[in-house]
């Protein structure tokens, strides 16, 4: 009797401990996601806010968006939509030309670095993945110095100052944006059987015309979703866009960290929206064509 | 002179690996006329595959020659050689129809679109698989891939077609069938096959002639007959079929390819010698196979004048449906396998274990191996 008790009692106990078990487990990812996303979903919110004020939710309005686009903004705030659009076009043109530089070299290191046999791959290999690793912060300033040594030296060498500007910008998107399409190229090359490239050679095209009429329609969607990646990237940074920037070159990062200096306007908070849509749904798709084509595979 | 379709002459390929090198394939001289049908056999590893893929031009030798109908191979990419392959794993190009496949090389040879599709067509039909070419490969089941890929090759109408363990990838009963189809096709089209494969009974089914690979070396070249009955090495004759090896040694050479052995326990008997035995005496090895050793119930003397008998003890039998497999032990404790056909259900189970049975052949059914 009394043994029976006892059991019951450890089993009671056993019970509870699961309970909890069970609870915590379900809680864990909600606070996880709680911590994830309440920043963004506040900023969504506020976008949206009837006040300027960020203390409290008033009511619902659109009016921060379309301050956007019509120039008007509070007496505080020095907002031009002609300065925000030129930033804008500043983007899209440092990430249009920087893809397209580092879709092209980061397709051929991948290619290179699948279908090569050279010394040293493997280190090679290795370093491809460092700009993804290394802090931004790190490479920001690394390539502050790099600009400067190298601007220097052809001063002293020709007497031409050269001034940062698109181009160091563009520069270095391109360092970064290399290894994110390369990785992703890369996969994609991985997946492919090399006797394909074989089986071309066997019937009659050379390398040239096996290359483009088999590896590169293969790989193709590894090289539009890296292409998108690199995208997404170029318009999205900050720190080193900021560090390499010259003089009206300013992108639409750099310009929303401008208005920050002065105060948290609500335009930011829409500003900041839409430059996260537009990315969601870059990458959205990037990830729909690796998706798609690696079930297909 | 007589030029043949494909000549290798002392080919070796090296590899690089891991800071040594390995022998791939080592000096292989051979030389394969028009319209044959060449089997490379050998166990994987064999340097089989890397012989194929010097023909087709995917490697280059480290030493030797290659000459496809007299004309020397070096320096010449595998996209200017007149060969083709039909790959293990197909590899057809997942992002093209079946017709465009099937059109590739034509294109590259400049050939009109137009007339490369007839082509297409013409192709599909001699492989039995019309109306398939508006589809896409994965569309497709194995064994009908299997005939898109030899309809691409087949199109360029090759010197050589070269076939890399074909129906590797193929179940057994779909494989039967192909086997029959592509030896009817290859007289058909009366292209020079060379066709690499593991499968010793494959091979033997289809070839015209055999040559048999083992650790980069061709140990033996020759019909699919004088490779089972005759087989050159120790190696060979384990390999291809079926195989009792009783030690023994060599007495005398006698003409007409026959020697005098003596086997362990003192008997002499009678056998046929290898044409590449090396030794003149001494310590062989006597190969014979199941299905020619004939067993007689001890005192019932079936053995011929001319055959070879020698007493036994039945030590085991096995009913496998067509044959019954009989374990025999002979003196000094060496087991032989014998294979009986049973042509009727009473011969099925004629012999109990245990039995004193006599077993006769004709010495021309054993072959001398070296030790």
């Amino acid at each position: 009797m009394r043994q029976s008790l006892i059991n019951e009692g450890a089993m009671g106990r056993n019970l509870v401990i699961r309970r909890l078990g069970g609870i915590g487990l379900w809680l864990n990812p909600l606070f996880a996601y709680f911590f994830l996303w309440a920043p963004i979903l506040i900023l969504v919110l506020f976008s949206f806010n009837n006040s300027r004020s960020v203390a409290s939710f008033t009511g619902f309005t659109l009016t921060w968006y379309s301050n956007i686009l019509n120039n008007m903004m509070g007496a505080e705030s020095a907002f031009s939509t002609e300065i925000m659009l030129n930033a804008f076009r500043n983007s899209l043109f440092v990430g249009t030309v920087a893809t397209a530089i580092s879709t092209v070299l980061g397709t051929m290191i991948a290619l290179a670095m699948a279908r090569g046999r050279f010394r040293g791959k493997p280190l090679l290999d290795g370093l491809l993945f460092l700009p993804v690793v290394i802090p931004e912060i790190t490479q920001a300033i690394s390539l502050a110095i790099f600009f400067k040594v190298v601007f220097d030296w052809v001063a002293l060498m020709s007497g031409e100052r050269i001034f940062p500007g698109f181009h160091t910008i563009i520069a270095a998107h391109v360092t970064f944006n290399i290894s994110y399409v390369a990785i992703v190229v890369r996969a994609r090359l991985a997946d492919m059987d090399p006797q394909l490239e074989e089986a071309a050679n066997d019937l009659g095209a050379n390398p040239w015309q096996a290359f483009w009429r088999v590896t590169f329609p293969l790989i193709l969607p590894g090289v539009i979703s890296g292409a998108l990646l690199a995208f997404t990237l170029s318009l999205d940074d900050f720190v080193i866009t900021f560090f390499t920037s010259g003089v009206g070159t300013s992108t639409l990062p750099v310009f929303v960290y401008g208005l920050l200096k002065l105060t948290v306007t609500p335009e930011v908070n829409a500003i900041s929206t839409i430059m996260m849509v537009l990315s969601t749904i870059l990458i959205g798709i990037s990830l729909a064509i690796q998706g798609r084509t690696a079930s297909r595979a | 002179m007589t030029t043949f379709d494909v000549e290798l002459k002392d080919i070796v390929k090296e590899f690089e690996s891991g800071g040594g090198r390995v022998r791939a394939v080592d000096h292989v001289s051979v030389q394969i006329e028009d319209g044959e049908f060449f089997a490379l056999l050998g166990p994987s590893g064999c340097g089989k595959t890397t012989t194929l893929r010097l023909i087709a031009g995917f490697e280059q030798p480290t030493a030797g020659r290659i000459l496809i109908r007299g004309r020397a191979m070096e320096g010449i990419p595998a996209y200017h050689r007149p060969v083709n392959t039909v790959f293990q794993d197909y590899a057809l190009f997942p992002h093209l129809t079946v017709e465009q496949n099937i059109m590739f090389g034509l294109q590259m040879e400049g050939v009109h679109k137009r007339e490369a599709r007839k082509l297409a067509a013409e192709a599909l039909e001699k492989v039995r698989l019309p109306g398939v070419g508006r589809r896409k490969p994965h569309q497709l089941s194995g064994g009908q891939q299997q005939r898109v890929a030899l309809a691409r090759a087949l199109v360029k109408q090759p010197a050589v077609l070269l076939l890399d363990e074909p129906l590797g990838a193929l179940d057994l009963k779909l494989r039967k069938n192909m086997q029959f189809e592509l030896k009817a096709l290859q007289r058909d089209v009366g292209i020079t096959f060379i066709y690499v494969t593991h499968d010793q009974e494959e091979a033997i089914t289809m070839a015209d002639r055999i040559a048999v690979m083992n650790d980069g070396v061709m140990l033996q070249v020759g019909t699919p007959k004088e490779i089972y009955e005759r087989p050159g090495t120790h190696f060979i004759a384990d390999f291809i079929g079926e195989t009792n090896f009783i030690p023994a040694t060599l007495k005398s050479r006698e003409p007409m390819g026959f020697g005098q052995v003596e086997l362990l326990d003192g008997t002499h008997i009678c056998a046929a010698l290898s044409n590449t035995l090396a030794a003149t005496r001494g310590p062989v090895t006597v190969a014979i196979r199941p299905e020619r050793i004939g067993i007689a119930a001890k005192g019932t003397a079936q053995a011929a004048g001319e055959e070879t008998a020698l007493d036994a003890i039945l030590v085991d039998s096995q009913y496998i449906g067509t044959d019954t497999r009989y374990t025999l032990r002979i003196a000094d404790s060496v087991d032989l396998v014998a294979r009986v056909q049973n042509v009727d259900d009473r011969k099925a189970d004629a012999f109990a274990i245990g039995q004193s049975v006599t077993l006769y052949w004709h010495p021309s059914s054993t072959t001398v191996l070296d030790h």
